[in-house]
């Protein structure tokens, strides 16, 4: 009797399957759902809009975002991808981090997709942010493509510039210069405002100032060169601008700086991405509309060296998705799909065409800005031990910012960890 | 029967351990997927870490004063909810609330009251004319402030855990002592924490293991930092694992780790197993 049971409901699971299937496939498209492993707060919003955009045209997709922190977002896809499950179909990367995707062997191969298809990169996408999406990177193959087109730039408040009579600064010692006149004459005013927690926030604050002083971390040949009497000047000089920074300027993240510039207690940023000041001329949320200036940094023994920070999108090589994830890929970079997410969720673009659309241009006066920085900035050093070195080099970095070693032991002790690293 | 417990049991416990020291006697990319033997060179290239060496000592002062300042206010409310009086029973189940939180809500509660800028501990500050303190950003005192937090979280479970062993202590030897002339402190020193002794024991060795994995507050409040400062060996080893994906380094990290535990273990269980045979 108990076999006869279980030979009914076993008859009648594989009829309902069947029958199922049959209704699933009756309809226009077999139904796919594309994993996406993506970023919280503002990159999140985009990648909701973006896949609702998409599936308005391809209601057969459905979407699963995952919305983590940069650093959850790391963590979770090396593990996954290591291991080769296959749990996403789409996965974003900070540039900094995309070596060590692409060296591993995790990536799909764009560029065979793009030829499988007949079609080819289109020329529209910036030059530099392309090309940190790819391995080697500049000119290798394409294993992502460049979704957000981050820049850190430089903003003071020209309303107190004027009124003091200071000149836009061109050069970091006119910062310095600027932040000491605000300090005697705005005692409501911080004049330095930028990112000390330790790691990578005080390390993408620094990073402008040590390349305009004509220091850097690595060399084009990956050799560590920060030990150099241009690195400590940077460094010097950075302890010097902190004096002017508040008191707590240490645990600042980007939700510290991003308040005190928009509700006008902070004077100059000396780093501010995109994603922070969409809405710096938005009367609801701002109290400094038109009173902000967004350009690229300022130099000093160098030009200026604005720090690229691109988002990329790929695709994992252990996706089951490809085609389907290849398809969304080019639509969520697509000139059309950029200029919607930049429009109505204020993150930045990577294409020429949409910097330069007239109507996004009057939304985001720093637009040309934002251009000239990604297509003359700078990218992190290209090496698959970034994230190890980034959070020394932070570490010894901070322990300066705090008075507990000095910029010449911060300079030689950072120097010491990274060879570590790098050995 | 026991066979199969014990077999889930090792292979719980056992395999994972065992790994992990596999893991810590090679140089091991999780990333780039090789693996090279290189004997106890992680050890040694550990111990000579300054990172790691203040780890320990966080971790060392974090446990010591955490577990200690615990046990101390633990006993002292469950002391004070030993008398009866009315309310008593709801009193004991909001002094319990904040176990039964979440450690990243804890956390981001307090992060925003230990705020340099706006948080309210620093508004009352300087409202009567102190300054401000940098309870996360002063790298003097934010381990300190780590510790307040756990204080705050985890005195309620000491309470709750001694409370039920003060009820097994009979009211007459109180009173008795007490009728001997002894004030409160005697009654305390003399009466209560010799009864109390096995039931302390094993509430701070429940808490020393518990505080020595610190991990979640500091990830949450401090990153580890200002500088190193609130550095610990959990939040070393998930550096190492998660961020690096060193997986030689982090294994080695956690067997230094298991063997300290053991060690503190070692040192309690025998004691514990003497007051009950």
């Amino acid at each position: 009797m108990k076999r006869v049971v279980l030979a009914i409901c076993g008859l009648a699971i594989v009829a309902v399957s069947l029958w199922a299937r049959g209704v699933e496939e009756s309809g226009t498209e077999e139904s796919i759902t594309l994993t996406i492993a993506g970023r919280d707060g503002a990159y999140g919003e985009a990648m909701e809009f973006a896949t609702a955009l998409y599936r308005e045209q391809n209601p057969n997709v459905e979407f699963e975002i995952l919305t983590l922190s940069g650093s959850a977002l790391f963590e979770q896809t090396v593990v996954d991808l290591r291991s080769g499950a296959g749990s996403y179909d789409v996965i974003l990367i900070d540039d900094p981090n995309a070596p060590q995707y692409m060296a591993a062997g995790w990536l799909a191969d764009l560029d065979e997709m793009y030829a499988q298809r007949g079609v080819s990169l289109d020329s529209d996408f910036i030059g530099p942010a392309v090309g940190v999406g790819r391995f080697p990177a500049g000119d290798g193959t394409l294993y992502a493509l460049p979704h957000v087109g981050n820049v850190a730039l430089f903003a003071y408040r020209t309303d107190l510039f004027e009124e003091y009579g200071l000149a836009p600064p061109d050069r970091w010692e006119q910062v310095a210069a600027a932040a000491e006149v605000l300090a005697q004459n705005e005692p409501e005013v911080t004049p330095v405002l930028f990112r000390g927690s330790k790691g990578n926030p005080i390390v993408t604050g620094f990073l402008p100032i040590l390349w305009a002083f004509g220091g850097d971390v690595l060399n084009a040949e990956g050799e560590v060169v920060l030990d150099s009497p241009e690195s400590l000047a940077a460094l010097e000089f950075f302890l010097r601008l902190s004096r002017f920074a508040p008191e707590g300027v240490a645990n600042y993240q980007s939700a510290q700086v991003r308040d005190a510039l928009y509700n006008g207690s902070g004077a100059i940023a000396i780093e501010v991405w995109p994603g922070w000041i969409a809405n710096i001329n938005n009367p609801d949320e701002s109290a400094v509309v038109d009173q902000m200036q967004i350009r690229a940094h300022p130099g000093q023994v160098r030009g200026s060296s604005p720090m690229i920070g691109i988002w990329l999108a790929a695709i994992p090589e252990s996706s089951r998705n490809k085609d389907a994830a290849f398809d969304f890929l080019t639509f969520l970079t697509s000139e059309e799909t950029q200029r919607r997410i930049a429009r109505e969720v204020g993150v930045p673009p990577t294409r020429v065409s949409v910097h330069q659309d007239p109507e996004l241009q009057e939304m985001y006066f720093w637009y040309p800005a934002q251009l000239d920085g990604l297509q003359n900035g700078v990218a992190r050093p290209r090496t698959d031990r970034w994230s190890e070195i980034e959070s020394n080099l932070g570490e010894y970095l901070q322990l300066a910012l705090i008075g507990e070693i000095s910029a010449r032991e911060a300079i030689a002790q950072a120097d010491e960890q990274i060879r570590d690293i790098v050995d | 029967m026991v066979a199969p417990t014990v077999g889930v049991v090792a292979f719980l416990t056992v395999y994972p351990f065992v790994t992990v020291f596999s893991n810590s006697l090679f140089e091991y990319d999780y990333i780039a997927g090789t693996r090279t033997f290189v004997a106890l060179d992680n050890y040694r290239s550990i111990v000579s870490d300054p990172q790691f060496v203040r780890s320990v000592v966080n971790t060392t002062l974090f446990v010591a004063l955490s577990t200690s300042s615990q046990t101390i206010a633990g006993l002292v409310l469950a002391l004070l909810y030993y008398e009866r009086f009315r309310g008593r029973r709801i009193a004991t189940t909001i002094t319990a609330f904040p176990m039964m939180l979440s450690t990243m809500v804890v956390s981001a509660a307090w992060r925003t009251l230990f705020h340099f800028d706006i948080g309210p501990l620093n508004v009352i500050l300087q409202r009567i004319g102190l300054g401000r303190v940098g309870w996360l950003i002063n790298p003097d005192i934010a381990l300190l402030s780590i510790v307040v937090v756990d204080l705050w979280q985890w005195t309620p479970f000491v309470f709750i855990m001694l409370q039920a062993a003060l009820r097994t202590i009979p009211r007459e030897y109180l009173e008795a002592a007490r009728i001997d002339g002894n004030g409160t402190i005697g009654v305390v020193s003399r009466i209560v924490v010799p009864l109390l002794g096995p039931h302390l024991l094993t509430v701070a060795l429940l808490r020393t293991i518990d505080t020595f994995r610190l991990f979640a507050k500091v990830y949450a409040l401090t990153g580890g930092g200002p500088g190193n400062a609130t550095e610990t060996i959990s939040y070393y080893i998930y550096r190492e694992a998660y961020r690096y994906f060193n997986l030689g380094r982090a294994g080695a990290a956690s067997v230094l780790a298991f063997g300290v535990i053991a060690l503190v273990a070692a040192v309690y269980i025998p004691r514990l197993l003497k007051e009950h045979p």
